[in-house]
């Protein structure tokens, strides 16, 4: 995607966002019954916020339009889908779905092992290879999870999720 | 010159075998976060906030000066070694340092550095015990009006000095973090606003769990996306680390003019190291006898790179701790562990606490002691940290991330808001929307609310004084022209006189 395309769909989400703001703002609760002076209503930041994002997301929509090179270079490009789509999926099950459903100790250990796992190990490689990468990635997750548990629960007294 | 005697009690201090101890940990570890690429100086200090919870202020504190100190210092590890700056402070540093390493001469290069980094930050500590006292204690003298502005011109500069493409990409990053700091419940009337119907958000979004997400995750999303770099192993037999005092003394001029910009780059509010870096590299280039050499290995390129972006984290620590406002994204993460250990900064840290810039001083100065020392002994064992894989590094990253997140308030919610910064800052990077004026928005959000509405109270609806007043003017007149200067035509007539000056000079 061309960067002049990537702006122009977030000028239109940031110009909803802006307008979010403003009404969001005008319609917030006044205090009137509460008699605080009228320049100190709750929503007036909120709704100057909101016009000036309005108006960058609308500068930036129409700059978009402009022949530069910063519109023609290319997004989200030079790097690898796979690992990103992978580190991201693994990252989110584990913080917003392991964390609080297991034990602490073992949503960690499966995270850390599985991510090790799954970013070392050699597929096309040679068996012993794949032992030690197994063995590697296994022993990690260990560490990880031990460490981090006694670190936390003993040393700061949190306790853990 | 009460300043220096502060420095000096403060190095009495913090010269106990357990601050040293702390010292020396946290500045290795900092120099280890720093050098890994992936690992920012500003993700290293934010997760060590919550490794320190337990600490006492001074250690906490001395951990955190050390981590920051370290990381800043130790992107040049793989900036000079894999051409991949390890903080983007680092970026100007790989461009004289690489091509050192490739022929041969990566000891030298780190040598060097190390004595660029060790003088820029002992320069910005002289201006630091010097500044911050007459600073804290102008800014007693301000109001509403004054610190209103202040915020608006904090975001302002910060959104346009740090943009890569537009200065409107910095605004906007800005504008959302200013945003964000409006959820949850306000500081004058304690009104909620924009809580969704959640609960959690009721106290708004603190600031810990959106750096960790912004600079936590989103890093580690950025470490596994992008490709890794090949390490410079090259190594020629004239190679060594000590840099000689007369290369050091030939660049006498170029220390002490990095070391001042950094510094100045530090005080202006979220600018940040790379910015302070890149400064003082084109103030070198472009009154340096030896252009030519710039970009091929030049040891002056290096030495101003690496001077410029250390200068400015005791730059960035004078508004930080003066007026509260960060000078760098990092020093934005340090204030808030500071309100955490019950040390409040702003005007009145010289009547609350009259030797903390003292001690706070002090405490860079000691890690840069440390930071020197690591520098020019271990070497050898930064290029083998260099070769730990990602696979096995990552994941310590995000379990920290994710169970230093929990342990500010023990609430999963907290997760959650850093897993949704961490998502929205890759999108937005990849998009080079800058994350520094996004952090100083969330931290300054409050403060520029509460002084417009309560300045307007005071003058009963009145704006006359926010523009009237001298401070509030002078604010006013720098914020016009900071945004007038994104004009072409305001940037011709403004540049008249220095194309004019250049021109009677070339003749």
């Amino acid at each position: 995607m061309h960067m002049a395309l990537a702006d122009r769909l977030t000028a239109v989400a940031l110009f909803l966002l802006g307008l979010a703001l403003l009404s969001g703002g005008y319609t917030m609760d006044r205090l009137e019954i509460r008699q605080i002076h009228p320049a100190s209503i709750p929503g007036l930041v909120p709704m100057i916020l909101g016009v000036l994002l309005a108006l960058c997301a609308a500068l930036l929509f129409l700059s978009s339009f402009k022949s530069a090179a910063r519109n023609d270079a290319l997004v989200l490009v030079g790097g690898s889908w796979s690992r990103l789509g992978l580190t991201g999926a693994i990252c989110t099950v584990y913080a917003l779905g392991l964390v609080g459903w297991l034990p602490y100790f073992w949503a960690t250990f499966l995270f850390a092992s599985a991510f090790a796992l799954l970013f070392s190990f050699p597929l096309d490689g040679a068996r012993r290879a794949q032992l030690i990468a197994a063995a590697s990635a296994l022993a990690l997750g260990l560490a990880i999870a031990l460490g981090s548990s006694l670190l936390f629960r003993e040393l700061f007294l949190v306790r853990l999720p | 010159m009460s300043g220096l005697g502060d420095l000096i009690t403060g190095l009495g201090t913090l010269a106990t075998p357990e601050m040293l101890f702390h010292a020396a940990w946290a500045t290795l570890l900092g120099i280890i976060v720093g050098s890994l690429p992936g690992l920012t100086a500003t993700m290293g200090v934010a997760l060590m906030t919550t490794l320190t919870y337990s600490l006492d202020s001074t250690t906490a504190i001395l951990v955190l000066v050390c981590m920051y100190v370290g990381a800043i210092y130790g992107g040049s590890r793989s900036a000079i070694l894999l051409n991949i700056p390890g903080t983007p402070a680092s970026a100007a540093t790989s461009l004289d340092g690489y091509p050192l390493a490739k022929q041969g001469r990566a000891g030298y290069a780190m040598g060097l550095a190390t004595a660029g980094s060790a003088l820029g930050t002992l320069a910005g500590v002289f201006m630091l015990v010097l500044v911050a006292p007459p600073l804290a204690e102008a800014a007693l003298n301000f109001g509403s009006f004054e610190f209103f502005w202040l915020a608006v011109f904090g975001v302002l500069i910060s959104g346009q000095l740090t943009a890569d493409t537009t200065p409107l990409k910095g605004y906007i990053a800005g504008l959302l973090g200013l945003a964000v700091a409006m959820i949850g419940s306000e500081g004058i009337h304690a009104h909620v606003r924009f809580n969704l119907g959640v609960q959690d958000l009721n106290a708004g979004i603190a600031l810990i769990p959106a750096m960790v997400g912004a600079f936590g995750f989103a890093e580690v999303l950025t470490a596994m996306w992008n490709r890794a770099g090949q390490l410079a192993m090259t190594k020629d037999k004239s190679d060594k680390t000590l840099p000689d005092l007369v290369d050091l003394w030939r660049y006498k001029f170029t220390i002490a003019r990095s070391g001042l910009i950094g510094t100045m780059v530090g005080i202006i509010p979220g600018v940040g190291e790379d910015i302070g870096a890149w400064a003082s590299y084109a103030a070198a280039r472009k009154t340096s006898k030896e252009k030519e050499k710039f970009g091929h290995g030049s040891h002056e390129g290096l030495i101003a790179a690496e001077t410029g972006n250390s200068a400015v984290v005791p730059g960035s620590l004078i508004p930080a701790i003066t007026l509260a406002v960060p000078g760098s994204a990092s020093s934005a993460v340090l204030i808030a562990a500071l309100f955490i250990h019950g040390i409040r900064p702003g005007p009145l840290i010289m009547i609350e606490q009259p030797d903390f810039i003292g001690l706070i001083s002090a405490m860079v100065v000691i890690a840069t002691l440390f930071m020197a020392f690591y520098g020019l002994t271990l070497t050898r064992a930064f290029v083998q940290v260099l070769k730990v894989p990602y696979a096995y590094l990552m994941p310590v990253v995000f379990v920290l991330c994710v169970i230093g997140t929990y342990a500010l308030s023990q609430r999963i919610f907290d997760i959650w808001i850093m897993v949704f910064f961490g998502l929205v800052g890759f999108l937005l990077r990849q998009m080079k929307y800058p994350m520094a004026p996004l952090v100083l928005g969330i931290i300054l959000g409050d403060l520029l609310d509460k002084s417009l509405r309560r300045g307007l109270t005071l003058s009963d609806g009145e704006l006359a004084p926010f523009f009237t007043r001298p401070v509030s003017a002078g604010f006013v007149a720098l914020i016009v022209l900071s945004i007038a200067l994104n004009l072409p035509a305001v940037r011709r007539v403004a540049m008249a006189p220095l194309r004019w000056f250049e021109a009677r000079r070339g003749a």
